[in-house]
């Protein structure tokens, strides 16, 4: 792989382009987590009584964090990389200077991760207006951290799909049958506990649960049995999936 | 003079499909070579590879001494690229776009900004500076994308089609700017599928055509090695011919009849003439040779696509 500091070129380069968008994808980040927070959080919450000795939104908080951060760096390296690949051409002027093809798909995947952490924090202020917020400053401070390495592993999953997409209408495939999916899967509305033995199983492969999971620890401050292992699993598992995203994107860059 | 880019037995394949078929040529330093050839000849693939940013299946390719494919950086470093396909970032405003760029070849701020005028200046888009992509007409896009290339006060400016789809103002702009580059001592390398502009700027040409090189020399001297001094044509039915061919005997030349029309190839175009006028045939007409026979010549008049 050929990475070096030219890959804050390319975030310098999305940062420029992101200026004149700025107002509606803050507001388009926020929505989505925003209404799942009020509909399950204020809203069914109202009707669930206490979650382990606490109101369901402070359960709710830090998964929908966690999702949130998903989503925005998903769809940042779906379609924001797709459109700047296939419509705007910016990667066929990036790959003509001493930029690598490597260093502009790092570059968008280190992008993706930005908006993963600024629709997380986003989140984190509307959840403090509703009165949840970590348990401590340094805490939210890790948490914040924590978006930044989701970004990461779903920015480069993401990527992945991208570098096989041959049109948009693709993404739907990658968004509905296992991003929609995993969100219901991974312990973000409910506990994972009621499931069957084979669904635990199940959700243990997905590494939305172990982001979950790992978030809501943050957050509150109570260990969970097999966090080691989540934070463990996740970074081989982001390592991996960040180095073939890197080699299927330069397949489809360098021809 | 130093040789800038040598290729031997060059190739590139994309699975069966052979875009380069083993081609060799030499780009000295300060000239301008063109590559010709109708659509899908390899053009844009061989200047891809000059460029580095296609890989070479086969043969070998240096630039600047340098083999392609061990150290691209430093080969983009001193190369600036024309794009056939306007890939300006419609993101950004003009200016944003060069300082961006800039940025991508490790030039400062300071600095980015100093050339960035000077830029906007040689192509006459001082005033658009502050504009967005999409309120700049065809003919500016292109005028831009020759200062992003300049940026990197580049020693090889590779041209791929720099005037498709420009009115003859904005083209004569553009090739007012290309010469003044060469002047400046730049090497450059253009493709083109106007005959017109391969000879208003290249020193040499090659004629590619179905991945391989058919011709190669200057404009002058392959117009007159392939076609001679001028081009005699006569829109007449196949019947006239024999009448017609027999009525010339004696001159020196060579005839072709395409389609509804009759070409002489000759030295003494005026004199052939004089001769035709006898038959007192309907539309006949003398001029020049020019590249553009070379070029129909050699590829084919039949369409290629």
């Amino acid at each position: 792989m050929s990475l070096s500091y030219r890959i804050s070129y390319v975030f310098l380069r999305n940062l420029y382009s992101y200026k004149r968008f700025i107002l509606p994808t803050f507001l388009v980040s926020l929505v989505e987590p925003l209404f799942y927070l009020i509909t399950f959080g204020v809203g069914m919450g109202a009707y669930m009584g206490a979650f382990g000795g606490k109101p369901y939104l402070h359960f709710l908080v830090p998964g929908v964090l966690a999702s949130a951060a998903m989503m925005s760096s998903s769809f940042e390296c779906l379609y924001g990389t797709y459109v700047k690949i296939v419509h705007e051409k910016v990667y066929d002027s990036l790959i003509a200077t001493p930029v690598s093809a490597d260093e502009a798909v790092a570059g968008d995947i280190a992008w993706g991760s930005f908006r993963g952490l600024i629709s997380g924090s986003l989140m984190m202020i509307v959840a403090l207006f509703m009165g949840v917020a970590p348990v401590s400053v340094w805490r939210a401070a890790l948490l914040l951290l924590f978006m930044v390495f989701i970004g990461i592993l779903f920015g480069s999953l993401a990527m992945i799909v991208t570098s096989i997409a041959p049109s948009f209408d693709f993404f739907s495939y990658y968004t509905e049958l296992i991003m929609t999916p995993m969100l219901f899967f991974s312990g973000v509305f409910f506990p994972l506990d009621n499931f069957p033995g084979w669904m635990k199983t199940f959700a243990e492969f997905l590494p939305l649960t172990h982001a979950v999971r790992i978030s809501r620890a943050v957050f509150t401050g109570e260990t969970a049995p097999g966090l080691g292992w989540s934070l463990a699993g996740l970074l081989a598992f982001a390592a991996a999936i960040f180095t073939v995203s890197i080699r299927m994107m330069r397949k489809r860059l360098i021809k | 003079m130093a040789i800038l880019v040598k290729a031997s037995g060059l190739t590139k394949k994309y699975g069966d499909l052979v875009a380069v078929a083993g081609i060799d040529f030499e780009i000295r330093e300060g000239e301008c070579f063109g590559f010709l050839g109708p659509n899908g000849a390899g053009k844009t693939t061989t200047v891809r590879m000059i460029h580095c940013v296609s890989p070479v299946t086969a043969g070998t390719l240096t630039v600047g001494g340098l083999p392609s494919g061990i150290d691209n950086r430093a080969l983009k470093k001193i190369t600036g690229v024309i794009p056939q396909e306007i890939n300006l970032d419609i993101d950004l405003t003009v200016a944003e776009n060069l300082i961006i760029f800039a940025r991508f070849f490790d030039i400062g701020r300071r600095e980015a900004k100093a050339r960035l005028a000077e830029l906007l200046r040689f192509v006459e888009l001082e005033a658009k500076a502050k504009c967005k992509i999409s309120d700049l007409s065809t003919g500016m896009k292109r005028r831009l994308l020759i200062a992003r290339a300049l940026i990197n006060r580049p020693r090889l400016i590779v041209a791929d089609e720099p005037t498709t789809g420009l009115d003859p103002q904005a083209r004569h702009l553009i090739w007012q700017r290309l010469r003044q580059l060469k002047a400046q001592g730049a090497t450059l390398v253009l493709t083109t599928q106007y005959m017109e502009e391969a000879q208003q700027l290249c020193d040499r040409i090659v004629v590619m055509y179905q991945g391989k090189i058919l011709k190669e020399g200057t404009p002058g001297r392959l117009v007159e090695e392939e076609i001679g001094k001028e081009v005699v044509e006569i829109r007449t039915p196949p019947e006239d011919d024999a009448r017609i061919l027999g009525h010339i005997a004696g001159f020196d030349c060579a005839h072709e009849r395409v389609g509804d029309t009759l070409y002489f190839y000759c030295r003494d175009g005026h004199g052939m003439m004089k001769r035709l006028l006898e038959l007192d045939l309907p539309n006949t007409l003398n001029r020049p040779a020019t590249l553009e026979d070379v070029f129909l010549k050699l590829t084919g008049r039949s369409l290629h696509e």
